[in-house]
């Protein structure tokens, strides 16, 4: 309490004591007190335009929303001029809004018009409604707005302003009848808006609704529009008082509660590790409602989670076991596939031994099913030979953070990326690729004066809004760092405490930096020796310093050296264990960190621990009941390379398209060819199940029951929204059957025991349990057996034996560049709108309309050096492979630089590019060191991005709704001074 | 050697398969669900006695095009002074004294079975009668709360 000023408010008579700096309507929200509110949203603060939570305040009639509170304030909410003005505003929200409940959508118990009117016993309205004379646009796919319902409250214009920050809506409030309107007013689907949905989401009644709500939600909102109006007009003839209107709507809205499921769950798609709840009829999904107390995303969402999850009802998925026979693959019975997997599988391993059989395991499947796969292979089997897709992007990193912070993770939570004074992103094309995420770094950017340096091939979305953007040549991240760590080192700006106390092998480290002169640095990255002083300061200067990075970095032949260069920094600095501070490898697919956390790895068990331990073998051996293997494993890349060999026969992969992901691809699908055996477990027939003997139709993340860990470290859970498709079954059911028919019986109820059995075996999840992760609850390893977690680690400690970090040596050779025959680099990543290389996006339709393909980004140098436009179809040809593309020319690339999205599939497929240049420490190939040449097939044609894509928008920047502006209009009176006595 | 293919041979359950397994399913819920079941059939036994299944089931059928009828027909303005009316005299009920109601009403039969007796009777009253008639506690009790009545009726 010492640090606690006393503001201690009256409301009403009663003393409050608040806290300093409080919004006075989060305080009367703390009481017993009733104020009317609809603008006012905790996730977005007060925006103050809709007028309702009008108080009284030392003798003032104020907005409560628009207050801080301050010692000795006294407010009163209940005297009869203060209802007066309440009443006003409340009647003029009803002027704009038509209330015809019962046959809305919106009318599912939380629509904050109807239950604020119903709070305060409005009975009647005073003044007619008053429609508007614009239409309703219904032009996008993913949502509509219908200008006749809307308050004009703002709420979807400071979500998209200030909270997604994509700077596509605002208030027309000069207009004689203002409007929320899109760009410069254009329809949704022409403007920038990217569809994250926000505004649907935290829209407070039925003007901004998913598209998918509509008819649906209601028993009988299903209507023709003549009906639909007829009905309308019905009930408003029958609504002489709100009291029976509401009645009826609310026992509506309880049967609507018995027929849509509402499931919490969390995102597929990237790492942030979003959660919301997905409300379903059946199979349908109607919507996805993220909530405030969502710990990674509070109210956000990306395109992907809050419409992307068409795939889950494809025609597409696989709904029987298919066994190859000839030239064709039969539908059969699981059974027979399970029987005849095993069979097969066994006969391997006796003749040719347990280390011919390899397993790959999917940062798609939940964190037990990751558990069960290397259990499969260690128990069931005898082999190490487990891995996961980790291995194509971010081991590297994790080995950069083992070797000098001592935990393979993200060293803080996405709160301490949004309160940092200074984020630098290293290789990361963040608004695209860890979109929720980004958004809370450009917001803070944007209102709270955090500084942002991006450092990165493409000027994207990031690099323009950064505060600083350096580009420096590919694959020299790790001369830069260095020589910045090294002159601080020399200025002697290093945190000398922070070393003292918390880090060894300073003097080795600084020896090892000699080489790292500024000079030497300008002339690798191409950096001006001023620039890299004044970045030095700039790290210096800041008191809290958070460095994101993702592929540009890891997919590199020195990936891992790179990551370790930017721990290094971070610890020189003193930068770990505060709030604010800290190493955040971004982590790409929803459960990639989670599938190496839980063991499906060559080289650890689950929890990082060793297979060469002897006492951590003992450990698993005891509990499982057979002797393990002692050597470690081969990872993805080495078993590619030894069925190549002769020295691996048979795979077994989930959900994992190895046959597009993968590094030359051309290669990869040569190694399946030559199996004995190979079982493929996925939702669809995919590039990669082609080649299957044995495909296994597997269940979604909405159909089954686990957990998934977030880029945070953070473990959530996710509850099943209906039942698997007919004939599937979630990976964990066909594990177990497969580890059955082994001869090993599970006998696992439900994932819960799978958890429970790993948090018993592996340390670093001791008190991991189903009931701690309960709904929104959510852990961030380690967790201790009490269920301590850490949310921010090496606050206490670093987890070495004596407690401290240390300092790792690196040095540099640049091993790749393009050349006189291969004279152009090819970057390449992911695109906003589709995951990765698109097998879930692409089965929405309403991506695939925005978004139907891959292309090529040209810079206007090359384009012109070339002699082509927008829309020429070219050839880009690398020692490994050749792909076409269609070219699109932007300001993002520069020079001699191209840019393909991943998701090209087809001809167009990337990987047929990249080749097998690995990472030297983590065989994590090098996918960002492609040199291609480039042949023109047509001078120019049809541009690859249709004209309704969001990139050809044109967003509006400006600070939230501006209710200025509408107090400012002839026709605004404040309802508090309409009723003054 | 295994080249990709991606021809699949559907699996195509004989029709006797298909209904033995569909069977065995539903037979294992009903024999889930014994009770209820059971009591389903009693209620579409009644439903069926009192003949309120067919109708309902034309109903079902007809459900939409009933639905449009009535709200159009229900919407035209013919109709709007009794919508109006519905929710007027649901607070009129709300209003009414029903205890007092009921203690008049009783008093209003008694007054009725009184009259029906005397209805044959060819005497006539008088307007000594009358004043007699007053002196007779029934009657003046009458008159009083009439008289009352009138008095509450015409208040402002």
């Amino acid at each position: 309490m010492i640090d606690r000023d006393h503001t201690v408010v009256t409301i009403n008579g009663t003393e409050y004591l608040a806290d300093p700096g409080q919004n006075l309507l989060d305080l009367i929200n703390t009481t017993n007190e009733d104020v009317p509110q609809i603008c006012y949203n905790e996730s977005l603060g007060p925006i103050q335009t809709c007028d309702t939570c009008m108080v009284q305040v030392n003798g003032e009639i104020q907005r409560a929303c628009g207050m801080k509170v301050e010692a000795g304030m006294r407010v009163q909410t209940k005297l009869p001029h203060v209802h007066k003005a309440q009443k006003e505003a409340l009647d003029r929200v009803l002027e704009k809004h038509e209330l015809y409940c019962t046959v809305c959508d919106y009318n599912n118990g939380d629509c904050e018009i109807h239950n604020t009117m119903a709070d305060f016993g409005l009975d009647h309205q005073s003044r007619p409604f008053q429609p508007t004379s614009y239409n309703r646009d219904d032009s996008g796919s993913f949502y509509r707005y219908d200008p006749d319902q809307c308050i004009l409250c703002g709420r979807c214009v400071e979500v998209c302003q200030d909270v997604q920050v994509n700077e596509t809506l605002t208030i027309d409030w000069e207009r004689q009848e203002p409007r929320v309107i899109w760009d410069n007013d254009v329809p949704i689907d022409q403007s920038s808006c990217v569809n994250c949905g926000q505004c649907s989401t935290v829209c407070p009644c039925n003007a901004m609704m998913e598209v998918g709500m509509e008819k649906e939600a209601g028993f009988i909102t299903d209507q023709k529009p003549g009906i639909l109006k007829s009905m309308i007009d019905l009930t408003k003839k029958v609504e002489t008082g709100y009291g029976p209107l509401f009645a009826v709507s609310d026992s509506e809205a309880a049967m609507r509660e018995e027929r849509i499921e509402k499931t919490k769950t969390v995102c597929t798609y990237c790492g942030v590790g979003c959660s919301f709840d997905v409300w379903t009829k059946d199979r349908e999904i109607l919507k996805v409602e993220p909530h405030p107390e969502s710990p990674a995303n509070g109210i956000s969402t990306c395109v992907k989670g809050k419409f992307g999850w068409d795939y889950v009802n494809s025609d597409d998925r696989l709904q029987k076991p298919l066994i190859r026979r000839g030239d064709t693959f039969e539908e059969v019975e699981w059974e027979e596939a399970i029987a005849y997997a095993v069979r097969r599988m066994n006969e391997i391993k006796a003749e040719k031994g347990a280390d011919h059989l390899g397993f790959i395991s999917s940062s798609k499947a939940t964190n037990e099913e990751s558990y069960l796969m290397q259990k499969i292979s260690r128990q069931v089997i005898g082999t190490n030979n487990v891995d996961n897709c980790s291995r194509y992007c971010q081991a590297p990193a994790t080995k950069g953070l083992f070797r000098t912070v001592g935990y393979g993770g993200d060293s803080g939570s996405i709160d301490d990326l949004a309160k940092s004074e200074l984020v630098m992103t290293i290789g990361s094309n963040t608004a695209e690729s860890h979109p929720v995420l980004a958004s809370r770094i450009k917001r803070s950017q944007k209102l709270f004066g955090q500084k942002l340096f991006v450092f990165d091939l493409r000027k994207h979305e990031m690099a323009k809004r950064a505060d600083r953007f350096f580009s420096p040549k590919s694959g020299t991240d790790l001369v830069w760092i260095s020589a910045v760590t090294r002159y601080i080192l020399d200025q002697g700006w290093e945190d000398k405490n922070f070393l003292n106390d918390w880090v060894n092998g300073f003097e080795d480290y600084r020896e090892s930096l000699e080489p790292f002169t500024l000079e030497y640095a300008a002339n690798m990255t191409g950096f001006s020796e001023e620039d890299l002083k004044d970045l030095a300061k700039e790290i210096v200067e800041a008191k809290t310093v958070s460095i994101c990075w993702a592929m540009g970095v890891t997919q590199h032949m020195l990936g891992s050296d790179t990551s370790t260069a930017i721990s290094n920094l971070l610890l020189i600095t003193g930068n770990y264990g505060k709030p604010g501070t800290g190493a955040y490898p971004l982590r790409g697919h929803n459960n990639v960190q989670g599938c190496s956390d839980f063991g499906s790895q060559p080289d650890q068990f689950p929890g990082y621990e060793s297979v060469t331990d002897e006492e951590v073998r003992k450990r698993y051996e005891e509990a499982w009941g057979v002797d393990l293997p002692k050597e470690i494993g081969m990872d993805n890349h080495e078993m590619i390379e030894a069925i190549h060999d002769g020295n691996l026969s048979m795979m077994y992969v989930i959900g994992e398209d190895t046959g597009i992901v993968d590094a030359n691809i051309n290669y990869v699908t040569a190694a399946f060819e030559k199996l004995d055996f190979f079982i493929v477990q996925d939702l669809f027939l995919t590039r990669t199940a082609e080649y299957a003997d044995v495909v296994l139709p597997a269940a979604p993340s909405l159909e089954k029951e686990g957990t998934f860990t977030n880029t945070e470290r953070r473990i959530q859970r996710l509850y099943k929204s209906f039942e698997p498709l007919q004939g599937t079954k979630p990976d964990w059911e066909i594990l177990q059957d497969v580890a059955k028919e082994a001869g090993f019986d599970w006998k696992y109820e439900s994932p819960s025991e799978i958890m429970d059995e790993a948090a018993s075996l592996a340390p670093l999840f001791a008190g991991v349990t189903y009931d701690r992760l309960e709904g929104y609850n959510s852990l961030q390893w380690p967790v201790a057996e009490d269920g301590t977690d850490e949310p921010l680690l090496f606050v206490d400690r670093f987890p070495f034996e004596d407690g401290k970090a240390r300092l790792y040596p690196l040095d540099f050779e640049l091993m790749y560049d393009t050349t006189e025959e291969y004279d152009l680099h090819v970057n390449n990543g992911r695109l906003l709108e589709h995951f990765h290389e698109g097998n879930m996006t692409y089965r929405s339709a309403g991506i695939s309309r925005k978004t139907p393909d891959s292309f090529v980004e040209v810079s206007e140098e090359l384009a012109k050096e070339r002699g082509i436009k927008e829309g020429a179809r070219v050839k880009l040809i690398s020692e490994s492979g050749e792909a076409t593309g269609t070219v699109t020319v932007t300001d993002r690339v520069k020079g001699k630089e191209l840019f393909v999205p991943m998701n090209g599939t087809g001809k167009s497929a990337v990987n047929f590019l990249t080749d097998n240049r690995v990472d030297k420490d983590t065989d994590t190939p090098a996918y960002k060191e492609i040199a291609v040449k480039m042949k023109v097939l047509t001078k120019e044609g049809k541009s690859p991005i249709p004209v309704n894509n969001h990139r050809r928008g044109n967003p509006v920047p400006q600070m939230g709704v501006k209710v200025e502006e509408k107090w400012k209009r002839d026709d605004y009176e404040f309802p508090g001074s309409q009723v003054k006595r | 050697m295994a080249k990709p293919i991606t021809s699949i041979k559907k699996y195509e359950a004989s029709r006797e398969e298909q209904i033995e397994k569909d069977f065995e399913e539903v037979k294992t819920a009903i024999a889930d669900n014994k009770t209820a079941i059971l009591k389903g059939i009693d209620l579409l036994k009644a439903l069926e006695e009192s003949e309120t299944l067919d109708a309902a089931t034309a109903f079902t059928y007809k459900r939409k095009e009933i639905l449009a009828n009535i709200v159009e027909e229900i919407n035209r303005d013919m109709y709007t002074g009794i919508l109006e009316n519905i929710p007027e005299i649901v607070y009129l009920l709300g209003d009414l004294d029903l205890k007092t109601v009921r203690d008049v009403t009783s008093k209003l039969n008694q007054g009725m079975e009184e009259m029906n007796a005397a209805a044959s009777s060819k005497e006539k009253t008088s307007v000594l009668d009358l004043a007699k008639a007053l002196k007779d506690p029934e009657i003046n009790r009458s008159i009083t709360m009439l008289m009352n009545f009138l008095k509450g009726m015409g208040r402002n």
